[in-house]
Formats: C-alpha cells, structure tokens, sequence
C-alpha cells in the first residue's frame, strides 16, 4: 500500500467513526456491516432477538450482547465453539474435531453437551458477525426506533413500538 | 393473440366446460355459494371439504371410500402444483404450510404460511391455478413477534366470499371467482405481540377468529366479525378482567392479569342445537414461570363453551390449572353423540397438550372420564376420576405442586410430555362407526429451565415466557386411538418422529404425515400401515379427501412448517437435513 492510500484508508476510519454515531448509531454501510446484519439476522437473531438484548423463551436464556464483555476475540470464539451445558450453539463446522474449543472432541458434542448450530458459518462470516456484534450491538442502551429501522428498513411496522415508546416517554 | 392469452383462455373455456358438466349431473345451481344450511350439513357434502375441521363437529372424517383398505395400495401421486410463501420475515428464515385445503366442487383453496390464498382446478386430472391472492403481509412486524413460525392454516368460506387471516393479524374477505380483496380488518394487533395463524370459523354469517401471542404476554380473545357489516359482535376475553368472574383465580398483586395469555389459535366447533361454539384456551403467561401468577389462572389452559350470539362464556372446564408447563389446551373440541341405554350423551373432546385426553358433557362442561395418551406422562400421579382434576391439585395452594413442577425451586427440570405437548395443535380425527378418536401424538420429554419474572419487566413485543426449554432427547411419535365408548386406548402406531400434521379419518383408513416427508394410511382398527409414501419435503399439515366428477381424491400441503426446525430440533437431529419447502400434493387412485 503506498501513502496516499494509507491516508485514504485512515480519513476513512476517523470518517466512520465521526460519521457513524449521527447515522441511528450505525457504522459505515460498507458490505461488511450490511453482511454482518445479513448474517446475524439468519442467525442470531431468533436467540438474542434483533436487538441482541436476548432474553428467555425458546431460544433458551440468550445472553445480552448489548451488555456482553466479552472482546472481539472471545465473541468470535463463543460464536464458533457455542457454549457447552446451555443453549449457545457451536457454529464452526470442524469445531469439536481437533479439540479447538475448550478441549472437548466429537463424543461431547454427540452427548448433547454442546448444542450444533441450524447452518454453519465459515470463520471469515464469523469475524464480519463479531465485528457487527462489536459495531452495532455491545455497549448500546435499550433499543431505539432508529436502531430498529436500520435493522429492518422503513418498510415495515416492526418498529412502531419504540416510535410509540419515544413519544411516550418525552 | 400472445401465447399467454391463448393459455388463459384455454384454462377458463376448460373451468367453464367443467361447471356445465357439474351441473349437467345435478348438482344444484346455488351450490357455489355457502350458506348456513349448506355448512350445518356439511358432514353430508360427501365430494367436498367445506369446513375447516370437515363438519362443525370437528370429526375430520369423511365418507368417501374409494380409498380404502383394499384399494389404498394403488395410492399414488395424482399431480402436484407448487405454491410459495417459503421467504423468511422477522426472526424466521423461512414459512411453511400447515394449512387444511377446503375443497368444493372439484376447486380447492389452500393458503401459504404468510396467508396467500390459492384457488386451484381440480377438474382435468391435474392442478391448475386460478389466482392467487396476496395479503401483502408485513412479513417483519408479524414475523419478529410469531413464536412458533410464519404459519397460516386455512381459509372458510361464504356467500362467494374466501374469508381467511393473516399472520400481522387481519381478516380478509377474498371474491372467490376473481381472487380480489373485496375487504379487510385488523383485528389482531402485532404491536402487542398478536398474531393469528388459526383458521376462520363462519358460524352465523360471523367469522370467528383467534390469536396466537401468549409467549408474547398478550390477553387472549376470540372475536366475532359480522361478515355483512364488517363490524365487530363480539369480543370475549380469555383472561377475566378486574372484578370480572374468573379474575379472583390470578392472586397475585402485580396484575399479572394483563400478560397473562391464553391463545387462542387453534379453530373451534359448534353445536347447533345449543348454538354454542366451543374454543381451546392456551397457556397463561409467563409460560414456566408459575409462582409469578398464583392461583389458577383462568380461563388458561381450557376449553370454554361461548354463546354464539354474544360471545358470553356458558361454561369452562380447565386442564391444567396454574399451569408450569406451557400445556397449552388449544386444540379442537371433538362433538359426539353417543347413544346408550340412558339416551344420548352428549361429549366435547379435548386431547390436550398434558398429554391426557378429556370427555366433558358439552351442555353442561361436567366431566365424564379422561385418559392419558401418551406413553410417558410424568408431571402428574394422574387424573382424579371424579373431578378430572391433576391428582395433586389442592384449591387451598395459590401454586400448584405437581409431580415434577419447574420452580424457582426447581430450576431445571425433565418434564413429560414436553411443552410441545402429547398433542400440539394438529388435530385429531373420528370414525363415528367405529367410535375411535385417533390422536397425532408427540412422544417427548423435554428440560425446562425456570427464570423468575419481574414484575414490571414485560415490553411489548419481547417475549415473556419465565424460562425457556430444551431437547436433549430423542422426541418420536405415534398415532393413538381411543373408543370414546369405554374411553380407553385400544391401538397406538409408533412413528419415527413426532406428529406434527394431523390426521384425517375415514370409514377403513386413517391418513396421517409426518415431518421427514412421509405420508402414511393405517388400518381403521388396528392402526397396521397399509401404505406410505415419501413426499420428499417435511410435512406439518394435515390430509383431507374430496372428489371429482366421482373419483376420490387426498390432498395434503408439503412444507416444514411451525417452530419445530427452529426451537425443537434437537430432538429430532436427523430432520435437520430436512429442506424449506411449498408443494400441494394430491393423491389418486
Ligand atoms: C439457539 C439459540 C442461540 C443462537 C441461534 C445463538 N445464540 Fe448466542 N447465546 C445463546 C444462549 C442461550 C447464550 C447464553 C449462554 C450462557 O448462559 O453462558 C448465548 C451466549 C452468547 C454469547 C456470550 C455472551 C456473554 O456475554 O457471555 C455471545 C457472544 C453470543 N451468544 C453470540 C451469538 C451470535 C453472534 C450468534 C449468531 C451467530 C448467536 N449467539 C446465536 C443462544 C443462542
């Protein structure tokens, strides 16, 4: 990479973060953050809901991501190995093969001590949901009406209730 | 003239011939528009499916016995149309069909899980589409707020009117010959976390509808629209309000009332004579939370007797009081009449989520006899004879401790049934000759890990179920008949997997789907297989038959649908290779 570039590529950086707390509190629209909705919502979504609060019901108690502490690192590693003995599903194909996570093998998971995941994500979806999860979700306070329509778009009434909520509470 | 105009033409010319044979062979003229005459005696309209559930009396059963035991085994595919509504919305990746086609005069109408309607020829020995009818739903507002997938399971019919749903919660009246929306209303609210996935039942020139949300902590209802004026009749609440009978059954001192559920999305029966519609009531809310709602938590977990004409509820008969389950009592009431030596007796049944089949007199709700369906039952001792009561039940507790009771005390527990049910809402079906009531059952145990409720932490639109479940084994199926004469279990046919279809009964055969793809018939009596074939897509709908200028056919819709792939796989892991899928089948000889 030669100057110039590098210094496009940091305007870029301090744009987004500039930029991005104006925009409903959403990083830059590059693909990245556009698959990363794509994926969580597939995903994750039906668990931690589309808010990544999470919650009890079907999906088990799914932890909130909104008040995770867990660093980009460790997001990836609960995404891939899931979290044996609760409702966190493994999402890494090959996961429990060489004893990668946490040191357990193929028995454990047949046992039904870590749950598998509905469809696997290869390691590089991983990281885009990680860096979305980090972007969009970690650290927020309670969901927004912005926040929601950048997840589902202005086309639908899935977000009224938090239009209601705002009007209500101001 | 364009090649498509030549093959519209060709299509209606071929629906026009067909209509003149019909009524070449007698058939009466008025015989496309639904009356109440022709909907009281629809068990006698042998060729056609014209109720949701066959005839008022829930009985799923028909006549036609061209398919029968001898001849099922020349059962093979007729033609196959394929339909779609398999897009995702809200937290679902995908819908899935669980619809009962309605069949009149050699037409069908079939809805996907976002309630398209589809009208569909069925003359000319193949399907051919006439229209379809696209309510446009909001796929996310219903869609984030469904608990148990994008589900739609049928239409009614009246007048020259299709009436059905759609999941963000309208009624929707479509004209039957040109497939336009002639109106609509919202009668379900999604910002509440309502939703509907029921079929209408027409009683009176009223549609009446339920809904689904109690995961969500709504108030459950079932509401009547008149279907000439549009407006509202009727609209009785599942859940007493303040002061209101029933109420002094939620004990607590945080309203737990105003979340507290009951669905009501299965579609109920009627009783002419009496001229009572009989509804299935879900479970209370917060689901496995039961010490967040003490008392027994009426009209939960029941069927309820409600005047036709107002609404009023005559009489309740509850399962499982302060249920900490999720036992839901949405299912069809079966009306039977017996006749013994002391006149006839007058039966509503109820196979139950609980896993225990019930008989109450349905003039009165007293109960008769209840029998479990299920091959492991483990929540309660057993049913009390007398009062039909869990045997643990004690009126003076404000929470009930049954044998195996998730708690705040018992956080985890492995409780069967599982909260799916011994009997989720496909329904049941009955041979009147035979007096067997033949069940879609799903053989399980499941974990249920309790978590307290605050009171004041529900959010409209989050679910708010106390806990949440888990399936660490194997779930199976069967289907169990019971004689309602002795109300005894008399033949059960495992399955593989669990019976997520429903069934439909007819005078040698009983036809049943299951969730792999495999179609089956059995044995009337003894439940033996006598034929099975492999639709190659997850079935969770259930089978009708109807014929065609005289020749007998089954229909059924092949889709995974409902919550089963999402929250209950596990279970079931070899069903993951399963795919999304959107077909209607029909069968002939
Ligand atoms: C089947 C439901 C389910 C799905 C699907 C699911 N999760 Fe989870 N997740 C859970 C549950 C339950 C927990 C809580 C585990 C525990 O108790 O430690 C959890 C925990 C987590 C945690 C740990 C949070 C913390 O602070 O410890 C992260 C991170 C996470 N999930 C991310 C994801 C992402 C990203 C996805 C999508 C790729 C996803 N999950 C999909 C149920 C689910």
């Amino acid at each position: 990479m030669n100057q110039n570039s590098w210094i496009m590529a940091l305007a870029l950086i301090l744009l987004t973060a500039i930029v991005s707390p104006a925009v409903h509190g959403q990083t830059a629209t590059h693909e990245d953050s556009a698959e990363g909705l794509r994926l969580f919502r597939t995903n994750c979504a039906g668990c931690h809901r589309w808010h990544g609060g999470g919650g009890g019901g079907y999906g088990g108690d799914a932890l909130s991501l909104r008040r995770t502490k867990l660093d980009r690192a460790q997001i990836i590693e609960v995404i891939g190995c899931g979290r044996p003995g609760t409702g966190m599903p493994f999402h890494l194909r090959d996961a429990y093969n060489d004893g990668k996570c946490y040191g357990l093998s193929a028995t454990d998971v047949s046992n039904g001590m870590v749950r598998e995941a509905k469809n696997f994500l290869r390691p590089n979806e991983i990281e885009i949901i990680a860096d979305y999860v980090i972007a969009n979700v970690k650290g927020r306070g309670e969901p927004s009406f912005a926040e929601c329509q950048a997840f589902f778009g202005t086309g639908s009434r899935a977000c009224n209730v938090y239009k209601s909520q705002q009007t209500a509470g101001q | 003239m364009s090649d498509r105009k030549i093959r519209l033409l060709g299509c209606c010319m071929a629906a026009l011939v067909s209509g003149l044979v019909i009524n070449a062979a007698g058939a009466r003229a008025d015989d496309n528009t639904m009356t109440q005459e022709r909907l009281l005696n629809a068990d006698q309209e042998d060729g056609n499916w014209i109720l949701h559930h066959k005839d008022y009396s829930a009985h799923r059963f028909s006549n036609l016995n061209q398919i029968n035991a001898d001849s099922v085994k020349n059962l093979k595919v007729a033609w196959t149309v394929q339909l779609g509504g398999l897009e995702g919305g809200g937290i679902w990746t995908h819908g899935g069909l669980e619809g009962t086609p309605i069949a009149e005069n050699g037409f069908l109408y079939v809805t996907d899980g976002w309630g398209s309607v589809y009208k569909i020829d069925a003359h000319h020995g193949e399907g051919v589409m006439l229209w379809k009818m696209d309510p446009k739903t909001d796929h996310d507002w219903a869609g984030a707020v469904a608990c148990c997938g994008v589900d739609n399971r049928g239409v009614a019919l009246w007048g020259d009117m299709v009436i059905s749903h759609s999941l963000d919660g309208r009624l929707i009246a479509t004209d039957k010959n040109t497939g336009k929306i002639a109106w609509q209303r919202q009668v379900a609210n999604p910002d509440k976390g309502e939703v509907i996935t029921g079929a209408p039942l027409v009683v009176k020139n009223m549609a009446i509808t339920g809904v689904a949300g109690a995961e969500y902590g709504i108030r459950g209802w079932v509401a009547a629209t008149d279907l000439t004026t549009h407006k509202e009749v009727w609209r009785t609440y599942t859940i007493p309000g303040k002061g209101e009978p029933g109420s002094e059954t939620w004990k607590d001192d945080h309203e737990a009332r105003a979340t507290g559920g009951g669905s009501t999305w299965v579609t109920g029966s009627y009783d002419p004579k009496s001229d009572t519609i009989f509804w299935g009531v879900g479970n209370p809310g917060p689901d496995w939370d039961s010490q967040y709602r003490p008392g027994d938590n009426l009209y939960t977990d029941s069927t309820i007797a409600l005047d036709a004409n107002s609404g009023k509820i005559k009489w309740h008969f509850q399962h499982t009081p302060n249920d900490p389950y999720d036992y839901d009592s949405v299912a069809e009431n079966v009306l039977v009449d017996l006749n013994g030596p002391n006149g006839t007796q007058k039966l509503d049944l109820e196979a139950d989520r609980n896993g225990v089949g019930y008989a109450v007199d349905r003039d009165s709700g007293k109960f008769l006899w209840a029998v479990p369906f299920v091959k492991k039952l483990t929540w309660t001792k057993g049913v009390d004879p007398e009062t039909g009561r869990p045997l643990e039940y004690d009126a003076s507790k404000p929470v009930q401790n049954y044998a195996v009771t998730p708690s705040r005390d018992d956080k985890v527990t492995m409780v069967c049934p599982g909260n799916m049910g011994g009997k989720n809402w496909p329904p049941t079906a009955y041979n009147p000759t035979l007096h067997l009531w033949y069940i879609p059952v799903i053989e399980s145990c499941n974990r249920i890990t309790n978590e307290p409720t605050k009171p004041g932490s529900f959010k409209a639109r989050e679910m708010f179920t106390g806990g949440g479940p888990s399936d660490p084994v194997r779930i199976t199926g069967s289907v169990t008949a019971i004689d309602v004469t002795t109300g005894k279990e008399v033949a059960k046919q495992e399955a593989p997997y669990p019976m997520l279809g429903g069934l439909l009964a007819t005078p040698t055969l009983v036809f049943a789907g299951q969730p792999d793809g495999h179609v089956m018939a059995l044995d009337a009596k003894s439940l033996a297989p006598l034929w099975t074939f492999n639709t190659g897509g997850g079935v969770s709908a259930p089978p009708i038959t109807f014929t065609v200028d005289g020749k007998q056919y089954i229909a059924l819709l092949v889709g995974q649908g409902g919550a089963w792939d999402k929250w209950f796989i596990d279970g079931t892991p070899d069903l993951k290779r399963i795919a999304p899928s959107s077909t209607l089948y029909v069968f002939g000889l």
